[in-house]
């Protein structure tokens, strides 16, 4: 069977006019189906571009991308995206946002539509569908963002910082429903992020990268029973993962001990 | 929990936007004085200006009061609507032959990097020639008619549009369009699901501010050959030194303008009523962005 996502050597060079400048370099990883994979680096490590690549909104300089065993040479169709920002269209309801997803790909709006209700009311957005963006705070706009990356059932959701704009409490509050979620539809999840701690506490892998050109530095098995909880994140194997992670960045000079 | 803490702060802004309360109350007051303090700017001025010219004596030939030019207004009042009549057919046809160009015109410019290389340096540089300077030459090729002053009308209101619409077409972010990609979207359906209704708020901007400028258009097309109009008339009143007949003529122009404007802000409300500039205050219930 082959993996939901695969990169076998992938390289990334952008040509700017100030010179050619490198992404990543000889990047080797897969995402199982079904697994909850999160890349986590610092900023400018590429973590976007591997989005871009699996996503075929870029194609590699070096190396294959391969979706569902297939080489991707155009936009991949069968996923859901989350952008850091919400990018909700100002001029549609919170329904009409999430059901844009089903219109643009021409399937037929009244079948998905309870569907997308469902998944607004598992958000906690039920009684808001006929709202515009606007009316509506940072965490909700992501939530609706969500929804509509799931109501038409994509085999992979990509999510790239999608809670990077939010603030803590908010933010803890979407990690643990987007556990939930996953919990409940195994979809296979490409995570970007530079939150150790939000890393490790969703995924079942880890994929740590250095930065300048992006390299996987490691991948670390996240070993945390499920469902995890509030109190996953005062387990000792949860502190000891975040403690090897952080000793990855301190080795790889991105960290710097204080002296 | 998230979505019942969500819930609640919403449920306690809507009872207390429901309440009568002080703070409310306040707020109305507030909102009333910001609807009528530009009202009471001019009535000041008018006050002012009537007062100075009795005070200081100053001759009905050369600065007649408000109330002189106001009662002018009712008395030529067939003469006044009449040009005025014919003016805003010019300013409406310039107008509309604008819009009918400079949208889409902006919209292959926006999409097409190629043809904007190509074309927009030229587009630039034919807006440094003077309208103004065009006009006799338009008298010259169409006569005395319609058709000069509709095109300058079209001339001078175009490029606001285009400028402003192409501002718009531009201003989706990126990942929007990624994200129409990745749903499978063609070009034209991103175009008509996201693009058009993305760049309303700027085709808005533009079409208002060409509003104003459709009637200067007009204006100028009368001053250098017409028979009939407001412009045509302020040059008639100007030559018998009937400063009070231009001044009735301006208030007309100037009318004829805000009306204009009223209208296409209306309609703009109308369309947009999600636009960022609309909201009450700036603020929506729940949109603290947390």
């Amino acid at each position: 069977m082959s993996a939901a996502l695969q990169f076998r050597g992938v390289g990334k060079v952008f040509e700017t006019p100030t010179g050619s400048l490198r992404a990543l370099s000889n990047i080797d990883f897969e995402l199982r189906r079904g697994e909850f994979l999160s890349v986590l680096g610092p900023s400018g490590c590429g973590k976007s571009s591997l989005l871009a690549l699996g996503t075929g909104l870029e194609f590699p300089t070096e190396g294959v991308v391969e979706v569902e065993g297939r080489r991707v040479d155009r936009p991949v169709t069968d996923v859901g995206i989350v952008f850091q920002t919400d990018v909700l269209l100002d001029w549609r309801t919170v329904l009409g946002n999430v059901l844009l997803q089903i219109e643009m790909r021409r399937l037929d709006v009244g079948r998905y539509e309870p569907r997308a209700r469902e998944l607004l009311r598992t958000v906690g957005l039920a009684g808001f569908e006929r709202k515009r963006p606007y009316e509506l705070s940072g965490g909700m706009r992501q939530r609706v963002s969500i929804c509509r990356a799931l109501v038409h059932d994509p085999h992979i959701l990509f999510m790239d910082e999608p809670f990077g704009a939010l603030d803590a409490i908010t933010r803890e509050q979407l990690v643990m429903e987007l556990h939930r979620i996953w919990n409940e539809t195994r979809k296979s999840v490409l995570f970007v992020t530079h939150d150790i701690g939000e890393a490790i506490f969703l995924a079942d892998r880890v994929l740590v990268m250095t930065p300048r050109p992006g390299s996987v530095e490691e991948i670390v098995d996240v070993d945390l029973p499920r469902p995890r909880s509030v109190e996953t994140r005062e387990s000792p194997r949860f502190l000891a993962l975040v403690a090897h992670v952080r000793s990855l960045f301190v080795q790889a000079g991105i960290l710097q001990e204080s002296r | 929990m998230t979505t019942m803490s969500d819930r609640s702060t919403v449920a306690s802004e809507v009872t207390a936007a429901a309440s009568p309360s002080n703070a409310s109350r306040r707020a109305a007051k507030r909102v009333w004085f910001t609807r009528a303090s530009p009202l009471v700017v001019i009535v000041a001025l008018l006050v002012v200006w009537e007062v100075c010219v009795r005070v200081l004596g100053v001759p009905a030939y050369l600065l007649p009061p408000p109330s002189a030019i106001a009662r002018r207004m009712v008395v030529d009042y067939r003469l006044l609507a009449v040009n005025a009549w014919v003016t805003l057919g010019e300013v409406l046809a310039g107008y509309a032959l604008a819009i009918v160009v400079s949208i889409p015109l902006a919209a292959i410019l926006a999409q097409f990097r190629v043809v904007e290389n190509a074309v927009y340096p030229t587009l630039v540089a034919s807006q440094t020639i003077p309208k103004v300077a065009i006009a006799p030459i338009l008298v010259v090729w169409f006569g005395f008619g319609l058709t000069p002053k509709v095109l300058i009308a079209f001339l001078i209101c175009f490029f606001p549009i285009v400028v402003d619409t192409m501002t718009g077409f531009r201003c989706v972010p990126r990942e929007v369009i990624w994200l129409s990609r990745s749903m499978g979207a063609s070009q034209w359906k991103t175009f008509v699901k996201i693009r058009i209704p993305a760049a309303l708020p700027n085709i808005f901007a533009g079409l208002k501010v060409a509003s104003t400028l459709a009637v200067v258009g007009a204006v100028v097309g009368e001053f250098i050959g017409a028979d009939r109009g407001l412009g045509y008339q302020l040059i008639v009143a100007n030559g018998l030194m009937d400063v009070q007949l231009s001044f009735a003529v301006l208030v007309s122009l100037s009318l004829l303008g805000i009306a204009l404007y009223v209208a296409v802000d209306l309609l703009e409300r109308l369309a947009l009523p999600w636009h960022v500039s609309h909201r009450a205050g700036g603020a929506a219930p729940g949109a603290d962005r947390s």
